[in-house]
């Protein structure tokens, strides 16, 4: 199974890289389970969005920049809307990096 | 899913990956404690990320004896975790790390790139190499990086502190390698040996008979392949290559958010001096025939004065943005070289502006279209961070105008 290495930009991803950063600088933990360790979150986040979350949001926005390279979209959009059943959020610029999906499923 | 439930699939996450990484640390002869341990710092971090909440740790027991299966995470009391997490994200804008780990003493602010990351990176997101579908290539990558690179040579790799990392989030795009995924893989240590034979097919790919030559002698550390020095070069590689990978992916993280000051920092010295030899020149006065991108800008008055020639590579994209007429123009820090005038004015954070901007999504995409100016997308799997909090969403549909 594929994965996507885009996850650990998220808190949660930071959170997990920061903390193996710490482990690994004080010696506690090997730089291989570290990257081992980072992999699994590649995996287990994929998954986690794939099976326990089902909302829909809707984007709009101004489209500021626009990038796609290496099956990667990258969007800059600015004054966006993001709407999903609950909430709203407004927000002036919003950056929007995104995998090809199909790859995963290779 | 609630926003409240974020905290939920955080937990299940965590809970996933420790479960299931508890056997590469038992073959790797480390103890639970370190296991343990690994997994209290992380939960902590994202307590303070605000990311989860203190309630939820509690229920979270049952999950993670079934952290097998990723369904089974999921926790009930969604309602407790929507409190502490609903209040920080209205009462602060942001509460990421920058408010949230003030204590730490350590904070870097960041740190100053180092001219040799800027060849493949002042493009941002856009290296190439960084989209490598394999972890072998990104591996590879990462290995050229720290073996080429001396760049990589920063003083402590291992020392970031967390704010940083934080402010890294809203990057590059280099975070979308697509892993092969080995983790059943026994020897995930053996990367040494896939590496190397790996940038010997790189080489040969393209152009055989040129590269392959040249390769050998200049790659000093391809490991022997044909001898009985192989075992010893995997070996011995093995450490030495997990730490390099290691600290590649760091770095990986960092560059991006670099990338800016980098850009900076690095293009001066590839520009191209087109006025004789005298080079103070170009800085005293700053020449206003020399191609600027920014003369698609109001603030040009200051561009002049400014001491870095913030030049070169996003001419184009601002040409492109100029020639809309587009006032986001101003908005848009990142792609306009001229902008560290600007950083002041505008209200986004100081500095690096990308990087620090607060708003990121990061999903897959299934379809992305567009007719005349109009731009739709579907997305799927996404995690937002948005106003400070995050959002995950199993789909979204994007409409936007360009």
């Amino acid at each position: 199974m594929a994965t996507f290495e885009l996850y650990r930009r998220s808190t949660i991803g930071m959170c997990l890289t920061e903390t193996l950063d710490e482990m690994v600088s004080s010696g506690t933990l090997s730089p291989e389970l570290a990257i081992q360790v980072l992999v699994q979150f590649d995996k287990s986040m994929t998954e986690a969005l794939e099976n326990q979350v089902k909302s829909k949001v809707t984007v709009k926005g101004h489209l500021h920049t626009y990038r796609f390279c290496d099956n990667v979209w990258t969007f800059i959009l600015t004054d966006a809307q993001f709407k999903n059943e609950e909430i709203t959020e407004q927000v002036s610029k919003v950056k929007i990096v995104a995998c090809d999906s199909k790859l995963l499923s290779q | 899913m609630a926003s409240g439930n974020v905290s939920t699939v955080y937990i299940s996450v965590i809970d996933d990956v420790v479960a299931k990484v508890r056997e590469d640390f038992i073959t790797y002869g480390v103890g639970d404690a370190v296991l343990n341990e690994l997994q209290a710092l992380w939960e902590m971090k994202m307590l303070h990320c605000g990311a989860i909440s203190g309630n939820i740790d509690r229920n979270r027991a049952p999950p993670a004896s079934a952290g097998g299966a990723p369904g089974a995470g999921a926790t009930p009391p969604v309602h407790d975790l929507n409190v502490p997490y609903e209040a920080t994200s209205e009462e602060y804008a942001t509460p990421t790390a920058d408010m949230l780990f003030p204590p730490t003493p350590l904070q870097t602010p960041i740190q100053t790139p180092l001219p040799g990351i800027d060849t493949g990176m002042y493009n941002i997101p856009t290296g190439p190499s960084d989209y490598a579908p394999s972890p072998i290539s990104d591996m590879r990558n990462g290995m050229g990086m720290n073996g080429s690179d001396p760049k990589t040579g920063r003083p402590s790799p291992y020392m970031q502190p967390p704010s940083p990392w934080m402010n890294q989030r809203p990057l590059g795009v280099d975070v979308n390698v697509a892993y092969e995924e080995s983790r059943e893989d026994p020897d995930r240590l053996m990367q040494p040996q896939p590496l190397t034979k790996d940038f010997l097919m790189m080489s040969s790919g393209k152009r055989k008979r040129d590269e392959y030559p040249g390769q050998l002698p200049s790659g000093s550390f391809v490991p022997q392949q044909d001898g009985c020095a192989d075992q010893v070069a995997e070996f011995v590689g093995s450490k030495d290559n997990a730490q390099q990978v290691w600290n590649s992916i760091l770095n990986k993280q960092e560059s991006v958010t670099k990338t800016l000051s980098i850009k900076e920092s690095t293009i001066p010295p590839v520009l191209p001096q087109r006025d004789g030899i005298q080079d103070d020149y170009n800085d005293q006065f700053f020449f206003p025939g020399v191609p600027t991108e920014d003369y698609n800008t109001p603030g040009e008055s200051s561009e002049y004065r400014t001491p870095t020639p913030a030049i070169a590579t996003p001419k184009p994209r601002n040409d492109m943005a100029g020639g809309d007429d587009d006032d986001d123009d101003d908005d848009e820090p990142p792609l306009n070289e001229d902008d560290d005038d600007d950083d002041e004015i505008d209200d986004l954070q100081d500095g690096d502006e990308e990087p620090n901007t607060q708003h990121l999504v990061l999903a897959q995409f299934d379809k992305v279209t567009r007719t005349k100016n109009r731009w739709k997308c579907t997305l799927k799997d996404g995690i937002m961070h948005l106003n400070g909090r995050d959002v995950l969403f199993n789909k979204a549909s994007g409409e936007f105008d360009f």
